[in-house]
């Protein structure tokens, strides 16, 4: 935190903050929002939201109200003229000025777990080399190693389709992401939210003190350093420098990124009282606080049936927590210095099957550009009148990385050595950046 | 490398002359010829091998899913035969708890969305169940994959397939896991068992030509026509129940978004000679063991030595390819021919594997050349499951009978956080990995083991016998470091380690007391990378 405020102390700023419930937003945020805003030396942040199971981005970005493939939903105007979006976002179509659509992203998969896959790292899986997820791309980037805040977050992610597209590929575990909210299959209760969203086990457990923990400690260290240098292998460093850092989340205060219940109970209503909402509420937090790349999972797109009932209640969930959450980055000086990336693995088909679904298409779908580093009201590319193909400006998710990259402010051309052996670019140098939406 | 390859040479000559009469000595050997000539010509220096509690330990995780007990360390230390560690390959093997764990690891392998998913559960645990029994018996494995792709469907009411009244017990309900897990559909039943029992990833042909395969996207519908029974039958009489009468129609599959229509094809070509009384899934079963037979045999021998070492020989397992060659091609041609030969029985194969000199070997780097895993010229370093934490744990604690009475149900379904208990906590929190020797740890590993409920219970002489039993003993606290040692890592402790943990010890710690003492070091113990490890 020391970076932002180089004349206060962090102790300074978390008494501030829980100061902040007693005082009105704009009495004292807004002199705070200006510092932030002004602060040259602060790094750009990016929250990644994924909708997992691949969004019908028809029917929220492109919509195609003269075909019968437009099926249920209706268009509706945003604050830019020309700029139409779907009915079920109506708070984001007041935040369309700060928005910048990508109409015709396209690949090759259509599979969920090889498009998870292209679409988290930029690359198809293949055989040997192990792509890094962008958000551990991006955290290693913009990050601070000495941070006590793990540098790359992954809330309530789904990872079944391709869990090695959530990790730190050939970067190596040290850029892997902390996880919170990992609830798989089950039921999520929505009044153990703030629980969930915890990071588990941070607490040492009540029966041991201090001084037993430390003398513990210091007794591992010592027998973990004989073992790993007689039998090197990537699994045993691994093990050493996740507890290294897990101490060190442990013994500092950061810790206390994650707890919700700091946030007023009128503001948590308002991002939403679900997983996704909630997540979003931590990704801001986070985002506060340094971290680099927060992701928040918003599960439940693969609507090959049912699509439209499906989809109007996620749009809820979606439209109430990122309106909110653009809301308070703004208050708080850190939108223009905060990129959302919003995107699905694939979109859906524009023919609506028999069972009032939509089943996947890669072929031409839609991402979203949001906040800070983009010229908010532009849209990019246009696909037919049907919606089945691409008419002008086809992205690839190498074009679209670049264009992230650029919003940032990260050199996307620079390499990291991969597990091969062989340097890797973070971006192919032939990829194509919207350079036209770039701030 | 002269050197090294004469040494070896002389090794291999002097084996007795009854190796060749046991077909998993004579697989071992084979191994070991065509390891060392690869190495000879690569110039590698292979490791030494492992000490007998270095291979007692990784065998038992390997082969049962635990480390040995601390009896099973005492006693395979005195045990002076000359084939010790023979006799401890076919004891394991034989052992119900190999089958647990069998069965464990494959049910996750082939079904992982059966683990968390509540509509998946319940078949995903009776499938696993099922594999138990086969394992336990030794079922070859073209009987395993014949019996999946043979298993029995009806069509029930309103066209829903059915694999036989809900109040039956037995095969039909758990072989039913494979087909929901496909979720009914045909494309997704060809992928598996393209993937499962060919080692080949087909699934990418299924809406475009395979980009780095010969397969069109033709020949994988081909292929998913054997499977065309469960497109739903239009229409279906609502009071239609009944078997499905082996139909020439359930060949043909229509391509999706497309009105073409194709017979089931073998796609490495060919299509059987079509008969009233044989259905396609039995045609297909067939196949795999006759025209099919080298890619079955090879994804075996494949699957079985990744399982011992971590990496395959073809890695990842299922892309074959150009691209993608084997490490060890003569090596994988010895283990393709022992498949077949032994009409593909596990438990011989994984006993050959485990005979080799390669998985005898240290996992200590002794030469630079045995960096690369590939090489096989050092045993790999992987990583442990959740199962086999929670269960290596309870080992450590003198409390390995109770792994096995607890109930099988109960072990089945861990994999679900809320309905698992402990072991469903170790389970969500160590998913099982396909890349074992890279798998890194997380974080929030690293606080469950340092902070959890359960490890810290382990600390007190209430929930753990083995620090009640050091804490009340009148032996010396040199006895108790050794005791402790043989528990949790299976081996002595070094001077130093001696020297340090004995002095703590007798120093009582920070609470200067001997019972607290004793939990503070088994905590150490079981926090090492050394315990979490499988080296």
């Amino acid at each position: 935190m020391s970076h932002l405020f180089p004349h206060l102390s962090r102790r300074h700023f978390l008494r501030a903050g829980a100061a902040s419930a007693a005082i009105s937003v704009s009495g004292w945020l807004a002199p705070l929002a200006r510092l932030t805003a002004n602060d040259a030396k602060r790094k750009r942040s990016c929250i990644l939201l994924w909708m997992n199971g691949g969004p019908s981005t028809i029917d929220l970005w492109d919509l195609k109200p003269g075909h019968e493939n437009g099926g249920k939903f209706k268009e509706i105007a945003t604050k830019v003229p020309g700029m139409k979006i779907g009915e079920h976002l109506p708070e984001m179509a007041k935040w369309a000025d700060r928005l910048s659509l990508v109409r015709t992203l396209n690949s090759r998969e259509g599979d969920h777990s090889r498009a998870t896959y292209v679409m988290r790292t930029g690359n198809s899986p293949m055989g040997a080399i192990h792509y890094p997820s962008i958000g551990g791309l991006l955290s290693k980037e913009l990050g601070d190693p000495k941070s006590e805040l793990p540098q790359f977050v992954s809330v309530a992610p789904q990872r079944l389709f391709n869990p090695e597209a959530y990790g730190a590929g050939y970067l190596g575990p040290t850029y892997d992401p902390l996880i919170v909210g990992e609830v798989g299959f089950n039921r999520v209760e929505q009044s153990k939210l703030e629980d969930i969203l915890k990071v588990k086990n941070l607490e040492r457990d009540p029966g041991t003190s201090a001084q037993v923990a430390a003398t513990r400690t210091g007794l591992l260290q010592q027998m973990q350093s004989e073992f790993a240098a007689g039998t090197p292998s990537s699994v045993a460093s691994s093990h050493v420098s996740a507890y290294e850092r897990a101490v060190r989340l442990m013994n500092s205060s950061a810790g206390k990124a994650f707890d919700l219940e700091q946030e007023k109970k009128e503001l948590r209503d308002q991002y939403g009282r679900n997983l996704f909402g909630q997540g979003c509420l931590l990704a801001r937090r986070l985002v506060e606080r340094g971290v680099p790349f927060v992701e928040v999972t918003l599960d439940g797109w693969d609507t090959h049936t049912d699509n439209f009932s499906a989809v109007k209640t996620h749009c809820g969930n979606l439209d109430r927590a990122w309106s909110r959450l653009m809301t308070d980055l703004k208050e708080r000086g850190l939108l223009d210095s905060t990129l959302i990336v919003w995107m699905g693995e694939f979109g859906r088909t524009p023919r609506i099957n028999p069972q009032g679904g939509r089943d996947h298409f890669p072929a031409a779908f839609s991402a979203v550009l949001a906040g800070g580093g983009i010229k908010g009201g532009s849209i990019t590319g246009k696909t037919s009148a049907d919606g089945t193909e691409i008419v002008e400006r086809p992205t690839s998710i190498q074009d679209f990385l670049a264009t992230t990259c650029l919003a940032l402010g990260v050199d996307y051309e620079k390499q990291n050595l991969s597990n091969v052996g062989r340097p890797i670019r973070i971006v192919d140098k032939s990829a194509n950046p919207i350079k036209q939406v770039i701030a | 490398m002269q050197r090294v390859a004469s040494c070896l040479t002389a090794l291999l000559l002097l084996t007795p002359a009854t190796f060749a009469d046991d077909p998993a000595r004579e697989l071992a050997r084979a191994i070991d010829q065509a390891l060392t000539a690869d190495w000879a010509r690569q110039n590698v220096h292979p490791a030494p091998q492992a000490d007998d509690l270095a291979f007692l330990r990784r065998a038992s995780l390997d082969l049962v899913g635990q480390i040995p007990s601390l009896e099973e360390v005492q006693s395979f230390l005195r045990d002076n035969s000359a084939n010790k560690r023979e006799k401890l390959l076919d004891r394991l093997l034989a052992s119900k708890q190999h089958a647990v764990h069998l069965a464990s690891v494959t049910r996750t392998e082939w079904m992982p969305q059966s683990l968390g998913n509540f509509r998946l559960q319940l078949q995903g645990t009776e499938f696993e169940a099922w594999l138990e029994a086969q394992f336990q018996k030794n079922a070859h494995f073209d009987e395993i994959a014949r019996a999946i792709l043979e298993a029995e469907a009806t069509v029930g009411q309103r066209g829903m397939i059915d694999f036989g009244n809900r109040r039956e017990t037995g095969d039909k309900q758990a072989l039913s896991a494979f087909y929901v897990v496909a979720d009914g559909k045909p494309e997704e039943m060809a992928a598996m068992t393209s993937r499962l029992f060919l080692g080949i990833k087909l699934e990418c042909a299924q809406c475009h030509d395979h980009p780095f395969a010969p397969y069109t996207r033709e020949q994988f519908w081909e292929f998913a026509a054997f499977f065309g029974e469960f497109t739903p039958l239009s229409p279906v009489a609502p009071s239609f129940v009944g078997p499905l009468l082996p139909q020439f129609e359930s060949n043909r599959i229509t391509i999706p978004n497309t009105t073409r229509e194709v017979t089931a094809r073998y796609f490495t070509g060919g299509e059987p000679v079509w008969k009233a009384d044989r259905s396609p899934r039995r045609e297909l079963a067939d196949w795999l063991t006759v025209e099919g037979k080298p890619l079955f045999a090879r994804n075996l021998a494949n699957r079985l030595w990744a399982h011992l070492f971590g990496i395959g020989l073809i890695d990842p397992i299922d892309e074959p390819g150009e691209a993608n060659p084997p490490n060890h091609p003569a090596v994988l041609n010895v283990l393709t021919d022992a498949a077949i030969r032994t009409k593909y029985d596990l438990r011989v194969l994984l006993k050959g594997i485990a005979l080799s000199r390669a998985y005898q070997q240290t996992s200590r780097l002794t030469h630079p050349s045995q960096s690369d895993l590939r090489q096989f010229a050092r045993m790999p370093t992987k990583g442990l499951t959740g199962h086999q934490i929670y269960d290596s744990l309870l080992t450590a604690t003198g409390q390995s009978a109770n792994i096995l009475k607890e109930t099988a149900q109960n072990r089945r379904f861990a994999a679900n956080e809320a309905q698992g208990g402990t072991r469903g906590e170790f389970v969500s929190r160590f998913p099982q990995s396909n890349r074992r020797t890279e798998s890194a740890t997380s974080i929030l590993q690293s606080l469950m083991l340092m902070n959890g409920k359960f490890i810290s219970s382990l600390t007190t002489e209430e929930k753990n016998p083995l620090v009640g039993r050091l804490a009340n003993s009148a032996g010396t606290s040199r006895e108790a470091v050794e005791l402790l040692f043989l528990s949790t890592l299976s081996r002595y402790p070094s001077r130093t380690e001696r020297e340090t943990f004995e002095l703590y010890l007798e120093s009582g710690g920070p609470a200067e007391d001997y019972s607290r003492a004793v939990g503070d070091l088994f905590w150490v113990l079981v926090n090492s990378t050394e315990f979490l490890l499988n080296h």
